[in-house]
């Protein structure tokens, strides 16, 4: 038989694995979202440069695909979690961070396409940031990491900045994401 | 007071039953990630997996993914009852001895 700090050590022993799983857990499913998320973003910024009239029809096409394979995603591994059930929680709080958004960059700021690009960049990092707070640092270095070079870009990249933010936020997501798999 | 079970006890099955523990139901951990959330060697961590199959506590799984081959350890009903009685005896340990002094 163990003493009681023996024990103690065990239980702390478990806790500690416990705690690693489930940030295992979660960087394993926010990865393939956020590498998926960067593909796509590479592909609309590219897009958005070669017809920058378009701008609101390919980004909100772009964001609805986004929102539908992110509620996939999330469905599926509920799904293989035994959860079973649809992750309406995940969808409506990304319809409120999107019309917020939109609420704030259309009908209040009025900005620019350019503004319009680093703001919608910005916003996201943000919640990157957060999600850091939470759910382990990975998030915050992505986050950090992707605002410092959409800012770069905003100020220096000039007509490039769409082909900058092609690579900077859709490509950062993507090493983000598979860095994420890889602690 | 129960007894610890022996099979589990051992520091590094405790941590292997710890991390399938806390996956849901079906869901099992490929080799490669059990070794980086124990900390363990390859030989060590397959030594002691192999021990905790014998006891049915958790299932082996051998595929190939694409030219991989893919190991996933998956703890067994049996394997979380096992581990739910070990924690409740550790905590009855040190309730008995008056708390975590």
């Amino acid at each position: 038989m163990i003493d009681s700090k023996q024990a103690s050590a065990a239980l702390s022993d478990i806790d500690d694995v416990v705690k690693r799983v489930r940030q295992s857990r979660i960087y394993e499913i926010a990865s393939l979202i956020i590498v998926m998320w960067g593909a796509l973003l590479v592909v609309t910024y590219i897009v958005n440069y070669m017809w920058p009239r378009q701008g609101y029809t390919i980004w909100t096409i772009s964001n609805l695909l986004g929102l539908a394979i992110t509620t996939a995603v999330g469905f599926f591994f509920n799904i293989r979690s035994g959860a079973r059930n649809f992750p309406i929680r995940s969808l409506i709080t990304f319809v409120l961070i999107g019309a917020f958004g939109a609420y704030c960059s259309i009908w209040l700021g009025h900005f620019g396409p350019r503004q319009m690009t680093v703001f919608w960049a910005l916003y996201g990092m943000l919640f990157y940031a957060i999600a850091g707070l939470w759910f382990g640092h990975a998030f915050i270095v992505i986050a950090i990491s992707t605002t410092a070079l959409t800012l770069i870009g905003y100020y220096y990249a000039g007509s490039a900045f769409l082909l900058w933010m092609a690579v900077a936020h859709g490509g950062g997501l993507i090493v983000g994401g598979l860095w994420m798999r890889r602690i | 007071m129960a007894e610890l079970d022996d099979i589990i006890h051992q520091p590094l099955r405790l941590k292997i039953m710890a991390a399938l523990n806390a996956l849901p139901g079906s869901v099992g951990l490929e080799f490669a990630r059990l070794k980086k959330l124990t900390g363990a060697t390859d030989g060590n961590l397959g030594a002691h997996i192999e021990t905790l199959s014998k006891a049915a506590y958790v299932t082996v799984d051998k595929a190939f993914v694409g030219k991989k081959p893919q190991t996933t350890v998956t703890a067994t009903a049996a394997g979380r009852a096992a581990f739910a009685r070990h924690i409740a005896t550790l905590q009855e340990i040190i309730a008995a001895s008056g708390g975590d002094k």
